[in-house]
């Protein structure tokens, strides 16, 4: 008992006006802050990566495997945060074995498994197979063991079965899309179908998580391409460059009309929750909605890259410029997220008054598990450009373009 | 078409499927033989009978050993309390809210003795002020309601009645308002002995009430002489407590006292 009054006690000084007594503290914290934003790198990741199949996007063509596999290390930490946070893990998989229809969420479930065995890892394979088996004949111990596993043991390299991967590419790209949208557009589902939030009850949810989600994606795999070029001693390629950024001013242009098109709603219907809503954004949420999301994560890289695009900037400057604005945009998403999960949750039920989010340090649900979760992806990806390499002309010297990924 | 034909078309169409496609349909047909039999094999039998759960998960509840007897049978030894219960406020609770599980005591009343709440910090779980209670419930600051007192000393919990309000000198002299209460002198208004100015309800250090300053205002009852009630203690103006005021030796609030 007495714990759990030290835990309260300090929430309870910072309460600032009429709640219940259920709603001191927060039932969802920094790891369901975590989960939206890590599977919206996911899905935004993977739209970059289908520009280039599906919209044949010829520039983009450096970034193209670095982004599948980015999304596929990202989405094998995605569930973590959920489990850590719901604990039993080693029950999990059993909304697979007895799937309930009557809940969004265990439904989710099947969407992630759909997401990852018949569109990102079924991907990977048709677009790899070919390098995958050249690498294998070139390599001794349990690497050409991995590579031969990998290809399932496949050895056709003939112009027709070339030919069968590409299309297959192509066709698994044409489901993916859908797909990527449908990933994360139900996390915004999720939240948008809490009808008894005012702040997250909105139809406007699932098409925001999905912009906001393709923005944090390019900004992504942007920054991880100017992170391993120079790492690999290769010269980066501007055109490349130029595009994502193109497709990252536009991305964010159009989830910023719709933020704010939200925002423009939710003043001029003025439901019963605008006073309270506006407390908590001129509040509790000021600094991490107004200066870290709006302007440091929106307006600032937009202004940056509009620079880049309205004057003729050297090339130097302009990598800085576009790297700074991907680190920004990051910033920014996170903070989206956190304003969502969390500012949910900040405001009673009675409308009359705001509550408090302390993190703590250690535990399940503190900070230095969300850092350790926020680096996986990270490790993950290491162990995947070793595995699979994504550049093309390395890979122990062996590769040759694929044809497919040329097209 | 004859068999070997059929072979033949067949062997002709695997022979024509692209290699991706036999390996990928083998790792599926792989998964799904092995997913088919391993989830058979974890799902209780009983899954889904009734809803999404173990239908024996609803048995497995009711074998649960049994605590709360129900309030009904309070009534076949207990009518008297029960029946003062259920003319006052707390007609909606149950006996077991306060006395805790009674099924042992129902079963053998001699074996076990229930629960009975006689400290000051059982009844604030209902009744300690908090702002989401609904407007009109009872409610106290239990550090300043009669603090170390327990409350069954003043409410009795089966016929809990809303507490009058303090009027007057009650309001702020409560412990000496029930004192009074119970002597002697239940029925003379504080005024008669004490004089008291307006001013002293709003200002009472300032404005002071008067006490009686000689012998003869209580000799006005106590002496032999005194007109009144028989059964008024008297006293000897001239030999009883010679130079001293009544209040010196006897306390007016609660005069019978030793």
């Amino acid at each position: 008992m007495e714990d759990v009054i030290n835990h309260l006690e300090p929430l309870l000084r910072k309460i600032q006006g009429y709640i219940y007594p259920n709603e001191i503290e927060l039932h969802w914290g920094i790891l369901i802050v975590i989960y939206p934003y890590v599977t919206g790198l996911v899905a935004g990741a993977f739209i970059l990566a289908s520009l280039v199949k599906v919209f044949d996007v010829k520039e983009l063509q450096p970034t193209y495997r670095m982004s599948l596999l980015t999304a596929l290390a990202f989405l094998l930490v995605a569930p973590l945060p959920l489990l850590a946070h719901l604990g039993h893990p080693e029950k999990s998989f059993e909304i697979f074995l007895t799937p309930n229809k009557q809940s969004a969420m265990a439904m989710f479930g099947f969407v992630y498994a759909w997401y990852l065995m018949a569109v990102l890892l079924l991907e990977i394979w048709f677009d790899y197979r070919r390098d995958v088996i050249v690498w294998a004949q070139n390599e001794r111990g349990p690497r050409r063991w991995f590579h031969r596993l990998f290809s399932l043991f496949s050895s056709d390299l003939s112009d027709r079965a070339l030919k069968f991967d590409r299309k297959s590419v192509q066709t698994v790209t044409i489901i993916g899309i859908p797909s990527a949208f449908l990933l994360h557009g139900y996390v915004g589902f999720i939240f948008g179908s809490v009808k008894a939030n005012p702040w997250w009850s909105s139809v406007l949810m699932p098409i925001v998580f999905l912009f906001s989600a393709i923005v944090s994606g390019i900004a992504l795999v942007m920054l991880i391409y100017m992170l391993v070029t120079p790492m690999r001693r290769k010269e980066m390629d501007m055109r490349c460059l130029d595009k994502l950024a193109s497709f990252l001013f536009y991305a964010m242009i159009v989830d910023f009309s719709l933020e704010i098109l939200d925002f423009i709603h939710r003043i001029y219907e003025s439901e019963e929750s605008i006073g309270i809503l506006a407390e908590l954004a001129s509040g509790k949420l000021f600094v991490s909605l107004v200066v870290i999301q709006l302007l440091i994560g929106m307006i600032l890289p937009l202004g940056a890259i509009a620079v880049v695009k309205l004057f003729g900037v050297p090339a130097e400057l302009r990598r800085l410029l576009y790297f700074v604005s991907a680190l920004l945009v990051q910033v920014g998403i996170f903070s989206t997220r956190y304003n969502v999960v969390v500012g949910g949750q900040l405001f009673s039920k009675s409308l009359r008054g705001l509550t408090s989010y302390k993190m703590t340090i250690v535990g399940v649900e503190g900070l230095l598990m969300s850092i350790a979760l926020l680096l996986l992806p990270f490790v993950i990806l290491y162990i995947l450009f070793n595995l699979l390499p994504p550049w093309t002309g390395t890979g122990r010297g062996l590769m040759t373009p694929p044809e497919g990924s040329q097209k | 078409m004859n068999l070997p034909d059929q072979l033949s078309r067949l062997k002709s169409l695997w022979t024509r499927t692209p290699e991706q496609t036999k390996r990928l349909s083998l790792l599926l047909v792989i998964f799904v033989a092995l997913f088919l039999p391993l989830r058979s094999l974890l799902i209780p039998a009983d899954f889904g009978e009734i809803g999404h759960y173990r239908a024996s998960a609803l048995e497995e509840n009711a074998e649960q050993h049994i605590h709360y007897a129900g309030q009904t049978i309070c009534f076949d030894c207990h009518d008297d309390i029960v029946h003062t219960r259920n003319q006052g406020y707390h007609r909606g609770l149950s006996c077991e809210m306060c006395h805790g599980p009674a099924a042992a005591h129902a079963e053998d009343p001699g074996m076990s003795q229930l629960r009975v709440p006689r400290d000051r910090g059982y009844c604030p779980l209902c009744h300690e002020y908090l702002a989401s209670r609904p407007t009109g419930f009872p409610q106290i600051v239990s550090a300043s309601h009669n603090p170390l007192k327990p409350c069954i000393t003043c409410h009795n919990p089966h016929d809990p009645v809303p507490p009058e309000t303090p009027r007057d000198c009650e309001a702020c002299h409560a412990a000496i308002a029930r004192t009074k209460a119970i002597s002697h002198h239940v029925y003379i208004p504080c005024a008669r002995c004490h004089e008291t100015p307006e001013e002293h309800r709003v200002n009472p250090r300032m404005f002071r009430p008067s006490k009686p300053m000689n012998r003869d205002f209580c000799g006005e009852c106590h002496y032999t002489d005194a007109a009144g009630s028989e059964v008024t203690q008297r006293v000897e103006r001239d030999t009883h407590g010679a130079r001293y005021v009544c209040w010196q030796c006897h306390y007016p609030h609660l005069p019978e006292a030793k």
